[in-house]
């Protein structure tokens, strides 16, 4: 199954508040252009992004750098980016460098479901 | 893991290249693309090595290794390929045979005298290779070295050693890693399998503004503390694919502080932030770091050398320019398909098809049966369902055959090879010339005809084709001509052996013939008769006898080889213009068209290939045929055999007799016979030994009925009408 | 889900020890047998990283993988090359065709397993 490319349009829940962004699929080099515009896309538009990585199958370093990417953007517009739902691919990498305590972000592991 | 069945692959694959590198060694000097040539040839040397190496099989590694080498400087055109080369690999693809050979269990066997072979084959190949070679140590594992930081060094400059007792690896992936597919993370749980990540720290800091940012850059820096009893170069190892892109530090446990210093200072990365990081992956204390900048403000005045990371200059360096790529492309198209043609084709085992074979002859025979039996019965259905599936059963047996069908020109490559070293020893220019090499006929018939063939060939270049001086003088072209052609006819496959040598002497053979005592002097025999002498046993006219054919043996084994496939030879010469040997096979040696024929209570099957025409004998020609033994066949003379009398049938001529009129080569005759019955499929069944010697019958098949009926040996029945017609002839002369 | 790999040579058997070596790791493994059959393989499927040779009939391992770059589905699939210790030269075009790791033949399959798992691991 081919799920690249495949991303659905974050979700407006309150204008100008907060919204919801699901990320499905890959997160990745092949998604990295598309996954940039869609990350930083309701940092212009909302006070607070919610992101949702339940969906994301993988994550490698382009998609970690576009993760840093929007935390440094957020901060520097004074808005706030969370990451929620982490995937076990997600929380795999964000362990291996180190970064989870960047993000900040409470990671729910969800037991026996790691690949 | 079970490696059994690839090291079967192996030894197959490996002939293939061998025979495949053997034919392009012959080619080379006539070849119109003499790079695909070498090429293959290479290719042939460097799959061998790539495979052998896959098995540890050391030997032959080392081996083709020492081929490939002077090979690369054939293709790189460094080292001209010539005759003594072209011998020497011919000779090298022979010793690999023998080295494949030697292969058993897995493991290699070389005994002594292959490995003395081997060892002056590689001394000759070295002399294309220059004076370091032979020297060539062959490495299966190669692990390139990483740049990395000082190796400990015995004298201590100034600030001690760290304490920790981990590696620490510095990461500076290139701008491009992503692009070229390689993911930082990938090597990052790669070392996860050589020790353990005590602490790692990554750095973003050169991700550019958001606006500026390519999300296909990579902009991450790694500070690793690790630990880990691998050794250095392993550790090293597993940036092997990124070394060129990468700045990549790696420094052993306890190294000392300096380093750190030059490992900060190096780094196109803040010194204040990396140093930071260090701390935070626990390489160096709190202390360590301000010792080390301590000492860098001493040396402040020494400027900090920015480094361009490598592999930009690797990735300018290493631009194809479009015009190399585009001709590549274009030899590509002209380079005919035949390896994608091959990539298409199966092995079987030929065990599989022998069965299908047999099998689908069953099939027949038994299909035969029901069609009979429907045509007892009045059902036209059930004749109409029959009649189809034998039409089925038809198509079926022509597939089954089909598969067993190969080309005669692989067969016919070999002698390549033959010509080429029997010319060399003989010291003729002999040039082989192949004709007809797409005929195709069964594989257990191409299996058996190499034998005979190779007799024929070295016959033929022995006696047939004359000395240099001789043909010289005899205002022939120096190099001598040695033909070898295939072609289909009525049924058989036609395989000519020819040459343009001095041809046979008629005299010297009928001479040799009654010294002999194979004729007597009073004899008087054709042209034709007395060339096939030399195919009878003890007849050699070679006036010496080289160790290659002359011995007085040959001709006769090639003759009974033939016949034992129900073939025939011919020959045919011109004293002076050279002769040819034609070998005439049946096409299949399992199924057959027949044509049923009825004697007295008997059936009979003649091939139905041979079956010219069915006459009926009027009244008239029954009575000539008595007095003539011919018949006037449109005013042609045809000579032919009372079945009847032949196999000694009892009982008298029904009422109405007919001819079948069969060929064989340029000769006809015509078969008496009391009943045409019609066409069948025979599926050709041996002969018991005690039938062996039986003239005129060369098998036996069943039939619907589940009757035998015996397959008339046509040849041998053509044959003997002629001769006997002949003697009647000279009786009335 | 299995990491797939695909191994592009004109031997069948490396291809075939290779296979079995991949697929004992724990790999998928996809054939080709050279560049032409490999990328009439290439049908868009996932595919994580292609070992290839750089000497094949039809269509060698460079041309394949400059083809191999060209397709969206592939442009960033990491490519392992085939090489011998003679064939340096080719490097330099190779890595300008987007291959960048090389393992030098000869090989044992435990060789290039560990080759493998440098770029990904099962």
């Amino acid at each position: 199954m081919d799920t690249r490319h495949r991303l659905k349009e974050y979700e407006m829940v309150n204008e100008n508040a907060s919204c919801h962004l699901r990320l499905e699929g890959e997160l990745t080099i092949y998604t990295a252009m598309d996954m940039k515009q869609r990350l930083l896309e309701p940092l212009s538009t909302c006070r607070q992004v919610d992101v949702d990585l339940s969906q994301v199958s993988e994550l490698d370093s382009a998609g970690l750098q576009l993760m840093i990417l929007a935390k440094r953007e957020a901060t520097r517009l004074g808005k706030d980016i969370r990451f929620v739902a982490h995937s076990p691919s997600v929380v795999d990498v964000l362990e291996l460098c180190g970064m989870m305590s960047y993000f900040g972000d409470p990671v729910v592991m969800a037991k026996g479901d790691k690949q | 893991m079970n490696l059994d069945d690839a090291l079967q692959t192996f030894v197959v694959e490996s002939h293939e290249l061998l025979q495949a590198m053997e034919e392009a060694l012959l080619d080379i000097e006539h070849s119109a693309d003499p790079v695909e040539s070498i090429n293959a040839i290479f290719r042939a040397a460097h799959t061998i090595k790539g495979s052998a190496g896959l098995f540890g099989l050391d030997g032959i590694v080392a081996f083709t290794h020492v081929m490939e080498s002077v090979l690369d400087k054939v293709r790189d055109g460094k080292v001209s390929i010539d005759d003594d080369m072209v011998a020497l690999l011919l000779s090298c693809g022979d010793h690999i045979k023998a080295l494949l050979g030697g292969l058993s269990g897995g493991q290699e066997h070389i005994d002594p005298d292959m490995a003395s072979i081997g060892a002056a084959l590689i001394e000759r190949l070295s002399v294309y290779l220059g004076e370091t070679a032979g020297k060539t140590v062959v490495t299966a594992g190669h692990h390139p070295k990483v740049e990395s930081a000082a190796e400990p060094k015995v004298e201590s400059m100034g600030g001690g050693f760290v304490e920790t007792d981990n590696w620490h690896i510095s990461l500076h992936f290139g701008i491009d890693v992503l692009r070229n597919g390689m993911d930082p993370l990938s090597f990052i749980r790669y070392l996860c399998t050589l020790g353990e990540i005590v602490g790692i720290s990554t750095s973003f800091e050169a991700i550019p503004p958001a606006a500026e940012m390519d999300p296909e850059s990579c902009y991450l820096k790694f500070e690793i503390n690790f630990f880990s009893d691998a050794d250095k170069a392993t550790i090293e190892g597993a940036f092997e694919f990124v070394q060129d892109d990468c700045i990549i530090h790696i420094l052993p446990p306890r190294s000392r502080i300096d380093d750190y210093l030059h490992l900060i200072q190096e780094l196109p990365v803040e010194d204040m932030r990396l140093g930071e990081m260090l701390v935070r992956c626990g390489t160096l204390t709190q202390r360590e770091l301000e010792q080390i900048l301590v000492i860098q403000g001493a040396n402040a005045s020494g400027q900090v050398q920015q480094q361009s990371p490598i592999g930009e200059i690797v990735v300018e360096a290493g631009i194809v320019h479009a015009p190399v790529v585009e001709a590549a492309l274009e030899k590509q198209k002209s380079v005919k398909d035949v390896k994608a043609q091959e990539s298409r084709l199966i092995r079987v085992d030929s065990e599989k098809l022998d069965n299908l074979i047999n099998l689908v002859g069953e099939l027949v025979i038994a299909g035969a049966s029901a069609s009979l039996l429907s045509h007892r019965s009045a059902d036209v259905q059930l004749q109409e369902a029959t009649s189809n599936i034998s039409r089925l059963v038809e198509e079926i047996r022509d597939g089954a055959l089909q598969l067993r069908m190969v080309q005669i020109g692989e067969t016919f490559k070999r002698f390549n090879r033959v010509v080429r070293d029997v010319s060399r020893e003989l010291g003729k220019d002999i040039e082989l010339q192949i004709s007809g090499a797409e005929t195709e006929l069964d594989k257990t018939v191409v299996d058996k005809i190499g034998d005979p063939l190779m007799h024929l060939v070295r016959n033929a270049m022995d006696h047939g084709i004359e000395s240099t001086e001789l043909r010289q003088s005899r205002g022939k072209p120096v190099k001598g001509t040695l033909r070898l052609n295939a072609y289909h006819d009525s049924g058989s496959i036609v395989i000519e052996v020819s040459d343009d040598g001095g041809g046979l002497s008629r005299e010297r053979i009928l001479k040799k013939a009654i010294d002999k005592g194979l004729v007597s002097p009073t004899q008087s025999l054709s042209d034709q008769e007395i060339y096939m002498l030399i195919f009878e046993a003890g007849f050699s006219t070679a006036d010496k006898v080289s160790n290659l054919s002359g011995r007085g043996v040959g001709m006769d084994v090639v003759r009974r080889n033939i016949e034992a496939l129900r073939g025939t030879c011919e020959l045919e010469s011109q004293e002076g213009q050279g002769s040819t040997v034609r070998i005439r096979l049946p096409l299949t040696l399992a199924i057959i068209d027949g044509f049923q024929i009825g004697v007295g209570s008997a059936t009979y099957v003649v091939p139905l290939d041979m079956v010219k025409e069915c006459l009926e004998m009027s009244g008239e020609d029954r009575q000539k045929s008595r007095e003539h033994n011919y018949l006037n066949l449109r005013g042609e003379v045809l000579p032919f055999v009372r079945l009847r009398e032949h196999f000694r049938e009892k009982g008298q001529a029904g009422p109405r007799e007919n001819v079948v009129v069969v060929q064989y080569g340029s000769q006809k005759a015509g078969l008496v016979v009391d009943e045409l019955m019609g066409e069948f499929q025979a599926v050709i069944k041996p002969l018991g030994a005690l039938f062996g010697n039986l003239k005129g019958i060369s098998g036996s098949t069943i039939l619907g009925t589940g009757e035998v009926a015996l397959i008339l040996d046509v040849p041998s029945l053509i044959q003997q009408a002629a001769s006997s017609e002949s003697k009647m002839a000279l009786v009335q002369a | 889900m299995a990491k797939t790999i695909m191994i592009v040579d004109d031997s069948a058997t490396l291809r075939q020890v290779v296979s079995i070596a991949l697929r004992n790791a724990g790999y998928d493994v996809i054939e080709g047998c050279d560049g032409k059959d490999a990328l009439a393989k290439l049908t868009g499927q996932k595919v994580h990283l292609v070992i290839s040779d750089v000497n094949m009939p039809n269509m060698d391992g460079i041309t394949f993988v400059t083809q191999l770059k060209k397709l969206p589905a592939y442009k960033f699939t990491p490519v392992i090359m085939l090489t011998t210790e003679a064939g340096e030269d080719k490097k330099a075009s190779g890595q300008a065709a987007g291959a960048k790791a090389w393992v030098v033949k000869p090989f044992k399959p435990e060789q290039m397993l560990n080759a493998v798992s440098k770029l990904i691991l099962p």
